[in-house]
């Protein structure tokens, strides 16, 4: 049975290989790009035993948390959710918990991450030949290190895709997660200071990759080192802090499929009283008010939603990591327009997140126009509070007040020509997009590399409408002369609000002839 | 509403092929055919949901494709295969459509309470959608179609999963609603309903036409489960394969 599954796996790959040639450049790319690391890994292993078992030890033990920290944080952030083989589609199948768990593992083993791992793994015996009994425990450690990688990586992601039965965890789930990414840049930001600091010292450095040996992370990888470097005490205990964690990860695995299969997720409902109607019992009645509810409630309350939201605060920590930390750069001053670009953009194809419920929207008879202007509301209502907040909140870091009006007025010149931009563009696009309520993590059948650089040209065409308020914003910050300030709030508010209300009136017009041509390609989506 | 001439392809497939249907007003029009016949294709096109490449779909002499938002106001569409905002509780939803309609706040909370009541949904109300049963959905869909009272009803599917309780409830709405003059088109696969139900029916088959009239007339003595196996063929009379059989 788990051969034949693991045939199935394969058959899949190679069904969607030859269908899409994209798919087979990437996915030779990929290969390459990892016999490519996989080969300055072994060498570097190599002169590294030369070096003596120290430095091999240390090598090997960040080498291996970094692998497992990748697995675990890879398919859910970067690659997407692998669900060839989904558990809830092999439920039917007369197979047990833990044959399935054994299929799923060995089908993670054999595509490229795995077998990358797996090789960089053997790899170290290009280093530990020269201390048998290290290399004796490399044969059961390596292999270890690698299944607790595979393992971890598939605990999180069927914790992380709501197989762990109700939904509440897969809503923590997803909170951690964009926690983690909301904290990704300060956390990297203070590791790569530790690591500079670090080397510098030298041992805090090295007290660190002793801490971390003991963790989870890299204890299976630490097992073969302390044996070379002649403590063969730590070696076991770590041995037993391997063996206990791939153990733990194993059952939690399990219990979580148990509970995902027996008791499909949306079971716990977040009742409200009847009778509370929320935003819709606030605006106004009418096309225009009903779609700024719904689009608001949307934007509120749905994951795929807040995910695009959550670049707003994410940008002033992305230049503050590149500009090497300094507050009063005049780059971070300035990052609120960046945030407020991204913002607008987003819902560049809002109706992709319809899905098949735009027919509801279709078959009222809306007008073009009220439905832009509904949605164009209903986004701003939320990114012109978070906007301001980060503009405030950054210009106060910096202490540079005098900017505030020029950093305000390009932002939100910048916001108002997106939402032009968009309310064209997403009367004319769908992309495949998750599903309402799946983790937006997930991976999209149906997305082409076309449709990301059609992406990427709307924002070109964005950032070029809105650069005149940018290029005096800037100069406002760069000069500090206050007529470049008032520059870029006069053209950013007029030049935005026209470029708006053009983009909303085209738009519409668009909207009325496309709508139903919309509502066709997203039914061919597969889980729209 | 009266079809005439319509033509949908997909790529090589015909899926509706010149298809010419009169609906009366005031008539309980039962529409059936085998999977694939271009049931859901047709009343997509009808309702201005899917573009038809040929023909012209009108309701009471309004034409839908040029002018969607007068013709649409009349339609009240129970669409089968696509979803609802279901992240919206119950009554936000039935609300959210009404809005959509541009009936007034006092209309709106009045007749949500009517139909959340005539639907059992009262308990569910404050539940997000997503949470319903595929029938509970079905009836929220169906509470969404009437809200803005609409002239035709076109219900795809309709009884698909609902209990047999809220199906005769149901039914009994439907048979008022004809009876004040409103006209409904239900699309099923359950003979026996419509023979129940419906005054006249269509049977379509491969895109195409095979029969309509009032349900008698089709029929002709009949029953409609056979008479329809008879317009469609394909039946086979066999006992399923031997292995199948475990005694």
């Amino acid at each position: 049975m788990v051969a034949t599954l693991l045939r199935i796996r394969f058959r899949i790959l190679g069904n969607t290989l030859a269908r899409s040639p994209w798919q087979l450049v990437g996915f030779i790319i990929t290969a390459f790009w990892a016999l490519g690391v996989l080969f300055m890994a072994a060498v570097g292993l190599f002169f590294a035993g030369a070096a003596g078992a120290d430095v091999t030890r240390y090598a090997v033990v960040a080498g291996g948390a970094i692998l497992t920290l990748g697995w675990i944080i890879g398919p859910v952030f970067v690659a997407g959710i692998d669900t060839t083989l989904d558990p809830a589609k092999l439920a039917t199948f007369p197979l047990t918990t833990g044959r399935m768990m054994i299929a799923i593992a060995i089908a993670g083993l054999t595509g490229i991450p795995g077998l990358a791992s797996l090789i960089g793994g053997l790899a170290t015996f290009t280093a530990w030949w020269r201390w048998p009994l290290a290399a004796v425990a490399a044969v059961v450690c390596v292999p270890l290190g690698v299944a607790i990688c595979v393992v971890a990586s598939r605990t999180v992601a069927s914790l992380a895709s709501g197989l762990g039965g109700r939904r509440r965890t897969q809503e923590t789930v997803g909170l951690i997660a964009f926690v983690v990414i909301l904290f990704a840049g300060p956390i990297f930001l203070g590791a790569t200071q530790l690591f500079r600091t670090g080397v510098e010292s030298g041992v805090q450095f090295l007290a660190i990759l002793d801490g971390l040996s003991w963790t989870p992370l890299a204890a299976a990888w630490a097992v073969p080192g302390d044996l070379a470097a002649g403590s063969p005490v730590t070696a076991l205990f770590k041995l037993l802090i391997a063996a206990a964690t791939l153990a733990g990860l194993w059952l939690l695995w399990s219990r979580s499929l148990a509970a995902g299969l027996a008791s499909p997720p949306q079971t716990s409902a977040r009742r409200v009283q009847s009778g509370s109607l929320g935003w819709f019992g606030r605006l106004p009645t009418g096309p225009v008010g009903a779609t700024w509810a719904r689009s608001l409630t949307y934007w509120l309350r749905d994951a795929r939603y807040l995910q695009q939201l959550l670049l707003a605060p994410l940008v002033p920590v992305f230049v503050l990591f590149y500009s090497g930390g300094d507050l009063t750069s005049p780059f971070f001053a300035g990052s609120a327009i960046g945030s407020a670009f991204f913002v607008g953009v987003a819902p560049y194809t809002i109706i992709s997140y319809d899905g098949t419920a735009f027919a509801g929207i279709l078959q009222t008879g809306i007008r073009g126009r009220a439905d832009r202007v509904g949605r164009t509301l209903a986004a701003a209502s939320v990114a012109v509070p978070l906007v301001l907040l980060v503009a405030v909140v950054t210009v106060g870091i910096s202490g540079r007040w005098e900017v505030l009006p020029a950093v305000l007025g390009a932002s939100f010149g910048v916001l108002l020509t997106a939402y032009g931009v968009c309310a064209v563009s997403s009367a004319l696009l769908v992309i495949p997009v998750a599903a309402a309520g799946d983790s937006p993590f997930k991976r999209v059948p149906g997305a082409t590399f076309t449709m990301g650089l059609v992406g990427i040209g709307l924002w070109l065409v964005a950032g070029l409408l809105a650069a005149p308020e940018i290029v005096f914003a800037v100069l406002a910050i760069a000069l500090g002369d206050p007529l470049w300030s008032w520059l870029a709030v006069i053209v950013g508010i007029v030049l935005g609000a026209v470029l708006c209300v053009v983009g909303v009136i085209v738009g519409g017009r668009v909207f009325d002839r496309t709508a139903p041509s919309l509502l066709s390609r997203l039914k061919s989506y597969k889980n729209a | 509403m009266a079809l005439s001439g319509l033509v949908k392809r997909f790529g090589e497939k015909v899926a509706v092929d010149r298809l010419d249907l009169v609906v009366p007003t005031g008539s309980f029009y039962g529409l059936v055919g085998p999977n694939g016949a271009g049931k859901t294709t047709t009343l997509s096109m009808a309702t201005g949901l899917l573009r038809p490449d040929a023909g012209t779909a009108t309701i009471h002499g309004v034409d839908v494709w040029a002018h969607p938002v007068e013709a649409k106001a009349m339609i009240g569409n129970l669409a089968d295969g696509v979803k609802l905002f279901d992240r919206l509780t119950g009554e936000q939803l039935v609300t959210y459509t009404g809005m959509m309609f541009g009936l007034s706040r006092d209309e709106i909370g009045q007749r949500t309470a009517d139909l959340l009541r005539i639907m059992d949904l009262g308990e569910a109300a404050g539940t997000p959608v997503v949470d319903y049963s595929a029938g509970m959905t079905k009836k929220i869909a169906l509470a969404c179609a009437l809200v803005h009272a609409p002239r035709l009803l076109v219900l795809d599917e309709p009884f698909e999963s609902v209990d047999p309780v809220s199906a005769a409830n149901i039914e009994d709405i439907l048979r008022g609603y004809t009876q004040g003059g409103g006209t409904v088109i239900v699309s099923s696969h359950s003979m026996d309903l419509v023979q129940r139900m419906c005054d006249h029916v269509a049977v379509i088959g491969a895109g195409r036409l095979l029969a309509a009239g009032t349900v008698d007339e089709v029929r002709g003595g009949e029953s409609l489960q056979d008479r329809f196996v008879e317009l469609v063929g394909g039946r086979h009379h066999t006992e399923g394969p031997e292995w199948l059989r475990r005694s």
